[in-house]
């Protein structure tokens, strides 16, 4: 509870903000005070101190799992708004609402760490998505990011619909909202299930997908992550697309393990994986614009998290935390090193090694992470992926389809590499704006990235403290 | 005391490290009193263990090395009479060599000067681990580690692309000797679950005739290899392009001893296995045999040195092959004396006559170069198995251990023996008899090498004239002190109830009259010109070293390279590469069409949308159709 009532004050505190706080510089650092207090409260209610003891039992239940996920966002939301202080304050004038909307959204990801009940999933999902709704047209003079701020609400609205279908359609079947199921009704059954349920489940599955940018729901996903304001698109990719498949992976940890054991799910998701995985790879393939290439690379890492959905085991739930905090460091530093380029396309990026050797050296990191290489985060997040695929004893093709796929994936991160290691150019990159701060913090984060790769245990065994 | 064995190693890694990563800082004098420094620190520590007897009846261990559920492979020495005796050997004639080197090297730059003595001392340290190792994996990386020194001090003058070839044909041969020991290796795991001496030797009994015997062949191919046995034995006589003190050092005192290091520490193996001690004899006789045919007609100075060693090397396998595992070991010794000795003669004959190596462009040297003259004199008489210096001593203990075994095995190599002696007088006389056939600027630049490389010279000789001695026979008044002294880890051949004394006459006789006919013989011989036109006839065919080459060429190497050139020209070019083009350009070309599915248009989006949900939906309701239908197909 800490959380999501430290970042609801927080929200309203950066409201008043903007009419109280005269020093603009100063918001930042605030907004950045308001996050570690969030962070320091969130991880003392994992050690058991909480600020207050209601019973929201039936609602929402605080596990340490989900602790555990809300310190992970918690602290990219933190990196995420070092790294983009400056980026932030450029992106229209409405730089303390920017935060607001930021505090509101991990509001959201608090109650869908923690749902318990189909209608907080709802809610949660909703406070997740609306602020971003507007955060992805915050830079209301560009053409650009209104078109995809108006996408991504038409499909969004259109998610929101057939979400609320499933749930309905789910309590039809069940007479209950809660997440565990109650008691099945006699009529018109399969396998024992409610035929209502199981076409509930699905569409409400195909709802979620939509949030994690799964294929075939993934359609919005490029258009709105290249029209968004690069640093809205950093936090869209990264932090909020973990959520969304970490309230996936709530959704069927409960409901697709335990109650349907006799109807198997696994086809629908081995599809799901297959399409995600080969869209995401090969369309990265051909793009001309790094932040495009980025968006395809987000699906085609969503691919691999879907992973985890499939299996459903210890391993994957290890690994989807593991996953969350690699793919979201490595991916916050090539938005933010990208935000300090002025062209988004690979010739944009020739060169870089030469003018900003730091810059290059962390991104080539974050980009070896992302593709898997091992001694990087990356490797073992996908080896934990992978290998919770083995544990469940069938579908051993999948696993080959995921290394092939991600053997695909070297080739469009490394091309960046080439970019800015072995070809020549002058990149066009703001250097007023590049301060021995924000070189800090990438070397930060990409010592972080290789520590994690180095020692996996590092990270679960605070996890199982 | 477990340290300062440790440090015996220890120190010529350190020297490696030191100047190796130092090359281009150090001075010449300063390369070359670290490298030498730490052998002779490390002979002054073996001769500590010597002295105080340290043989401490456990292996030492320092630390795990292979750990797991089924092995323990640990890290650990194991210092008893053999290590120590093939320790003296290493560091003692290691360290005249690397003093000897200190001067012949000189002409080299400081950056290379210091590669040469980095790569030595890195083949001291791999060739004390060798001997030292406490179980075969220690011996194995010992071994792999003189195997890569070697190659590496071949190819020393690395611009020179036929030494770097005859460099990979050495590396190639060992490797396919490695093999064997490889195998041999993982075989005693399977079996015993342990690579120890001490475990392996106590439980050799368990094993079975079949079991021991494979184990037993396998080691020898590796032996085979290293040591240079027919049929492996092609790349030691092309090593010789190595520099001098290398060849004396790796290539006749102690690399190519390992071999036998490895066959006298496995004894307990080989004395179960008769058919294995067979192989062995055999192959060694028909080395000596072949290698001392071949040593005849040579015209290279180093090249009859080095066919004069694969022929030594064959002696020691018959003394083996029939069970005088002391004798073998003991002609180990004396042989690194005149053998180190001969080289670094030849060595020194080669420095006088500007880098010159064909015998028959040299001759009448005694004068000049006086001290290289007597040293080599001792030398070739040593190696001849002139009575009472240390080569007659080994050698007839071997010929009268192969008389016991079988009388056709003692006829064969005392062939080979008489070989020896004949080849080695002609080197002898063609360089140092007779008048001089180089040319004017050779004559002129001829002159006696400088105090660091004469000194060793004259130690070896002193060596090599009585370093025999330890083990002169009962007859002429010895105790066998070396017999006794490896007794508790090798037993000797005994020869209770034979007639030695007679044999022993015989032998003695035979030798001197076999030598004063050989030396007239020869003197006869050389004193005509015969240098003008090619050998004819057999001559020809020993020449050319019975075209071993030219063989090995057309079996394997040859149809190797054929089948790699199809390989690489057809399989590959059209066949792999077009495979993997094929995949990246298809790769590419769906990337450009599936690229067009995002339109941009959220109607267009909505609609696939709607249409995979009732896809996820239709998949659902019929994956067990499917999933039948997947596994028809696959």
């Amino acid at each position: 509870m800490n959380a999501l009532i430290l970042s609801a004050v927080w929200g309203i505190i950066l409201m008043f903000c903007s009419i109280l706080v005269k020093n603009k510089k100063a918001i930042g650092y605030i907004a950045a005070f308001g996050l570690l207090t969030i962070l320091i409260g969130n991880i003392a209610e994992t050690y058991g101190t909480q600020i207050t003891h209601y019973n929201i039992y039936p609602m929402l239940l605080l596990d340490r799992f989900g602790l555990f996920f809300n310190t992970i966002a918690i602290l990219s939301v933190f990196i995420f708004v070092l790294l983009s202080l400056i980026e932030i304050r450029k992106t229209g004038k409405y730089e303390p609402e920017f935060y607001t909307l930021i505090f509101f959204v991990i509001c959201g990801i608090t109650i869908l760490t923690s749902y318990q009940n189909l209608l907080m999933l709802f809610l949660g999902i909703e406070i997740l998505s609306i602020p971003l709704y507007i955060l992805t047209g915050s830079d209301k003079k560009n053409l650009k990011s209104n078109e995809a701020s108006l996408k991504y609400f038409l499909m969004g609205a259109f998610s929101t619909g057939i979400m609320l279908l499933g749930i309905a359609l789910i309590y039809g079947g069940t007479g209950t909202f809660n997440l565990q199921p109650g008691t099945h009704s006699v009529v018109g059954t399969y396998h024992g299930i409610s035929f209502l349920e199981i076409t509930g489940l699905i569409i409400l599955m195909c709802a979620m997908a939509f949030k994690a940018s799964v294929a075939p729901f993934h359609f919005w996903a490029p258009d709105v992550y290249d029209g968004a304001p690069t640093p809205v698109t950093s936090f869209m990719a990264t932090i909020v697309k973990v959520t969304a498949f970490l309230a996936f992976f709530k959704l069927c940890e409960v409901r697709v393990t335990d109650t349907l054991t006799a109807v198997n799910w696994k086809m629908i998701f081995a599809v799901m994986i297959v399409a995600t995985l080969f869209i995401g790879n090969i369309t990265a393939i051909f793009q001309q614009s790094v932040k495009r290439m980025l968006a395809y690379s987000s699906i085609a890492q969503a691919g691999f998290m879907m992973y985890a959905i499939f299996s459903l085991n210890d391993v994957a739930k290890e690994g989807l935390l593991y996953y969350a905090m690699a793919y979201s460091l490595a991916t916050i530093g090539l938005f933010a090193t990208m935000s300090k380029i002025k062209d988004y396309s690979f010739e944009g990026y020739n060169g870089l090694a030469k003018k900003q050797p730091t810059l290059a050296a962390t991104n080539a990191i974050f980009l070896l992470s992302l593709s898997g290489i091992p001694l990087t985060a990356g490797f073992f997040a996908k080896y934990y992926m992978l290998a919770s695929v083995i544990k469940t004893g069938s579908y051993t093709w999948l696993v080959i389809v995921g290394v092939c796929f991600a053997t695909i994936s070297i080739y469009y991160y490394f091309r960046l590499i080439q970019a800015m290691y072995f070809k020549t150019g002058n990149p066009d990159t703001i250097d007023h704006e590049i301060t021995p701060f924000f070189k800090n913090m990438l070397i930060v984060v990409a010592v972080f990235i290789v520590l994690l790769g180095a020692f996996p245990q590092l990270l679960l065994n605070w996890f199982y403290f | 005391m477990n340290a300062l064995v440790l440090c015996i190693p220890l120190l010529p890694f350190l020297g490696f490290l030191l100047v190796g990563l130092l090359r281009n800082k150090l001075s010449r004098p300063l390369i070359g009193i670290i490298a030498s420094g730490v052998i002779g620190i490390a002979f002054i520590l073996t001769l500590v263990i010597f002295f105080t007897h340290y043989y401490p009846a456990n292996a030492i261990t320092y630390f795990d090395f292979i750990k797991n559920s089924k092995y323990d492979i640990s890290f650990s020495f194991q210092v008893d009479q053999l290590s120590t005796l093939f320790m003296l050997i290493i560091t003692g004639v290691g360290f005249l060599i690397h003093v000897y080197s200190t001067s012949y090297m000189h002409d080299e730059t400081p950056a290379h000067y210091a590669r040469y003595f980095s790569y030595l001392n890195l083949f001291v340290f791999s060739m004390l681990l060798l001997v030292l190792g406490a179980n075969y994996v220690i011996m194995f990386l010992g071994w792999e580690g003189v195997g890569i020194c070697s190659y590496l001090l071949i190819g020393y003058w690395f611009k020179n692309n036929q030494y770097n070839y005859a460099a990979r044909k050495a590396f190639v041969m060992n490797r396919i000797g490695d093999v064997g020991f490889l195998l041999a290796i993982f075989w005693l795991l399977a079996r015993l679950g342990s690579v120890d001496y001490s475990i392996v030797f106590s439980n050799a009994s368990a094993l079975s005739t079949t079991d021991v015997t494979g184990i037993t062949i396998l080691l020898f191919v590796g032996a085979i290899g290293k040591s240079a046995q027919i049929p492996l034995y092609t790349w030691l006589p092309d090593a010789m392009a190595g520099p001098t003190p290398v060849s004396a050092l790796i290539h006749a005192a102690t690399m190519v001893t390992a071999g036998i290091y490895m066959i006298a520490r496995s004894n307990v193996l080989y004395s179960l296995s008769p058919v294995s001690m067979d192989i062995v004899a055999v192959i060694g006789v028909a080395t000596a045999l072949l290698a001392a045919s071949i040593a005849l007609f040579q015209n290279d100075i180093k090249k009859v040195l080095a066919y004069s060693t694969v022929s030594q090397l064959g002696f020691m396998f018959v003394a083996l092959g029939v069970g005088a595992y002391t004798t073998g070991v003991f002609h180990v010794m004396t042989h690194a004396f005149f053998k180190a000795l001969l080289f670094l003669g030849a060595g020194s004959v080669i420095h006088a006559m500007g880098g010159e190596q064909d015998i028959t462009k040299m001759g009448g040297l005694r004068k000049k170069i006086p001290i290289t003259y007597w040293t080599f004199l001792i030398a070739v008489l040593a190696i001849s198995g002139f009575p009472f210096t240390s080569g007659f001593i080994s050698k007839d203990e071997i010929l009268l251990a192969a008389y016991s075994h079988s009388k056709p095995l003692f006829w064969l190599t005392a062939f080979a023996a008489v070989l020896t002696a004949f080849y080695m007088f002609r080197v002898f006389m063609l360089v140092f008899l007779g008048g001089f056939r180089g040319n004017d600027e050779q004559q002129h630049h001829l002159h006696e090498s400088p105090p660091a490389m004469t000194i060793p010279l004259i130690i070896l000789a002193i060596l090599a004239a009585i370093g025999g001695f330890v083990q002169l026979p009962e007859l002429f008044g010895g105790h066998d002190y070396f017999n006794q002294f490896l007794a508790p880890v090798v037993p000797a051949l005994s020869h209770e109830g034979e007639n030695l004394a007679t044999k022993e006459y015989a032998l003695l006789g035979g030798t001197i009259v076999g030598l004063i006919i050989i030396f007239l013989f020869c003197k006869k011989w050389f004193a005509v010109n015969q240098f003008e036109g090619k050998y004819t006839g057999f001559k020809n065919v020993l020449a050319h070293k019975w075209y071993m080459d030219e063989l090995y060429d057309a079996i394997i190497v040859n149809p190797f390279n054929n089948i790699a050139g199809f390989l690489k020209s057809i399989v590959e070019k059209s066949g792999i590469d077009g495979i993997v083009n094929g995949v990246g350009r298809f790769i590419q070309y769906s990337s450009r069409q599936v690229r067009l599915i995002q339109s941009g248009l959220v109607g267009n989006y909505i609609l696939i949308m709607v249409l995979s949900i009732t896809v996820l939906f239709m998949v659902f309701w019929n994956q067990d159709l499917i999933i039948a239908f997947l596994q028809k197909i696959f």
